[in-house]
């Protein structure tokens, strides 16, 4: 599985933690990173659906590059959305969509990745894929 | 020592000692039940009633034997097998409430129900234009019982959960009960959460439905049991038809059996009775009671402590309420709380815990909720309430 450059060197970073706390504060600091999408601008269908809590996230694209804005209250799920802000930020859409949803298992940050568990990962993931694909 | 027969409690989570704290979800199983289960399926697997040979006779006697441990530990006249609280509770809705209800009538519910004591019987209401009405909770997490009297005016039906999963409080069932049957109504508890706690005599305690689960007392999951007095049985009709379930059968029709294999149509969960008789006889080896003073001991010390870390805690923790202890911290979010824990061994519970109605009448979307069983003891409570503190400290 080949991701770009900047989400396999985080990938790497995360595997050589064992600590899966360790992780997690990794992925908390990980908040800071998203570009945060301003509450008055959430809305129905900047929402994450499925997620315990409120997550939004909005696709811009500038001159066909990627800019990812997104915000959450939990700060594991804003952590996430810091890293597909690192993984899709500057990308294309073409080749935004080739990344796959496991990076998140692949770090150690979630025990499964199956559609039907409501972490809000993977239906994130999910509606920024579809959302590039249009 | 009773932990030590429950083989999970050696597992380790994330390289830290499982300390389990979901116990208001499901209960873990001591080794007799999980033996139960493999002797079955190991030794005498066969479908039940009808076969003359001797698995089937095993087989039958026991699955049987479940019911008739569940007639005599509970003193009810009538006890239906069923997946669980859930189809309990649905069974009542379709076998006795269509049977009985008609447009206009009234169901008085709660506040504090479970989405399976609520969803039911708004889709009967749907279906049969029934009047649901909904007793609010108080700021003490308590029923509202003026509004209780003023909505039990006409009541055909009161459903009322024993107690509830979110706030661990028991509700005041007797007098629910009493005010109840002297309004007319039929009553349902929801005891999913009760009778783990604390055995229940069902002709004594005078509701006419109860509805509770295996897994939730250290039984298997996928059974359950709807308690039933006769004169509410009686009133009841079949609504899922198949095999075990009939007398005979014509191409003109069919007739039905009397007993409660009428309600049970299509080859039971043997498996599942056999291992909740295993459980069942297992609870009957240590006093329940004072275990579950023990526990209550134990909530209410972490609920003090969790309130000196600033955590809000929702609930109460009387003799008689539930171990359960839900809470939010005011600026860590209850999902980072979760992982947290996760992280070092703790399995706690977070989320709306199926009673959005509740979360929405205390004005919070979810809680953390632990919520602690026969197995667990006062030093994984303390090592709970000193992970939470370097929680608190460190994400606050």
């Amino acid at each position: 599985m080949t991701y770009p450059e900047a989400l396999q060197e985080l990938i790497e970073e995360f595997q050589s933690v064992e600590d899966k706390r360790e992780r997690l504060e990794m992925l908390f600091e990980l908040a800071d990173e998203v570009v945060e999408l301003p509450q008055d601008q959430w809305s129905e269908e900047t929402r994450v659906k499925g997620c315990q809590s409120e997550a939004h996230v909005r696709i811009s694209i500038n001159e066909g590059r990627i800019q990812f804005l997104s915000s959450a209250d939990a700060r594991m799920v804003q952590g996430l959305m810091g890293i597909l802000t690192i993984a899709l930020d500057g990308l294309t859409p073409a080749q935004a969509v080739l990344i796959p949803p496991s990076f998140a298992e692949e770090m150690g940050l979630l025990n499964t990745l199956t559609p039907s568990r409501s972490n809000g990962f993977r239906n994130m993931y999910d509606k920024v894929m579809a959302e590039l694909r249009l | 020592m009773l932990r030590d027969q429950f083989p999970i409690m050696q597992r380790r989570v994330n390289g830290h000692p499982l300390v389990y704290l979901d116990n208001a979800a499901t209960t873990q199983k001591p080794q007799v039940v999980i033996d139960a289960m493999n002797d079955y399926y190991s030794k005498s697997n066969a479908n039940v009633h009808r076969a003359v040979h001797t698995l089937a006779g095993e087989a039958t006697e026991g699955y049987e034997s479940c019911r008739n441990k569940l007639k005599q530990r509970y003193n009810a006249e009538r006890v239906i097998l069923t997946s669980g609280t859930t189809e309990a509770i649905n069974l009542v809705a379709h076998a006795w409430g269509r049977a009985n209800l008609k447009e206009g009538d009234v169901i008085v519910l709660t506040e504090m129900e479970h989405h399976s004591d609520i969803v039911p019987w708004q889709m009967l209401a749907q279906e049969r234009g029934v009047e649901l009405r909904y007793v609010p909770v108080t700021e003490h997490f308590t029923l509202d019982m003026d509004a209780f009297d003023y909505a039990l005016d006409g009541a055909a039906l009161v459903c009322v959960v024993h107690t509830s999963n979110v706030l661990g409080v028991r509700n005041p069932l007797e007098e629910i009960i009493a005010k109840s049957h002297d309004a007319g109504a039929r009553v349902l508890i929801d005891a999913a959460q009760g009778v783990p706690h604390a055995s229940v005599d069902f002709e004594a305690f005078g509701a006419d439905f109860m509805a509770f689960s295996a897994h939730k007392m250290c039984g298997p999951t996928g059974i359950g049991a709807l308690l039933v007095t006769q004169d509410v049985f009686d009133e009841m009709e079949p609504f899922m038809g198949g095999g075990d379930m009939i007398d005979t059968v014509t191409i003109e029709g069919s007739t039905y059996q009397s007993n409660e294999h009428k309600f049970e149509a299509g080859t039971p969960r043997i498996a599942e009775a056999i291992g909740w008789t295993a459980a069942l006889e297992w609870m009957e080896t240590f006093d329940l009671e004072a275990e579950h003073t023990r526990l209550i001991k134990i909530a209410s010390w972490v609920a003090d402590q969790l309130r000196d870390l600033g955590m809000d805690v929702y609930g109460r923790h009387g003799e008689h309420d539930a171990a359960v202890v839900s809470f939010l911290h005011p600026t860590i979010n209850s999902e980072d709380m979760a992982h947290l824990l996760d992280a070092r061994g703790f399995a706690v519970r977070t989320g709306h815990h199926c009673a959005q109605p509740l979360l929405t009448r205390l004005g919070i979307s979810g809680t953390v909720r632990a919520s602690f069983y026969v197995y667990n003891t006062r030093e994984e409570a303390e090592s709970f309430v000193d992970e939470l503190r370097i929680i608190v400290e460190k994400f606050s």
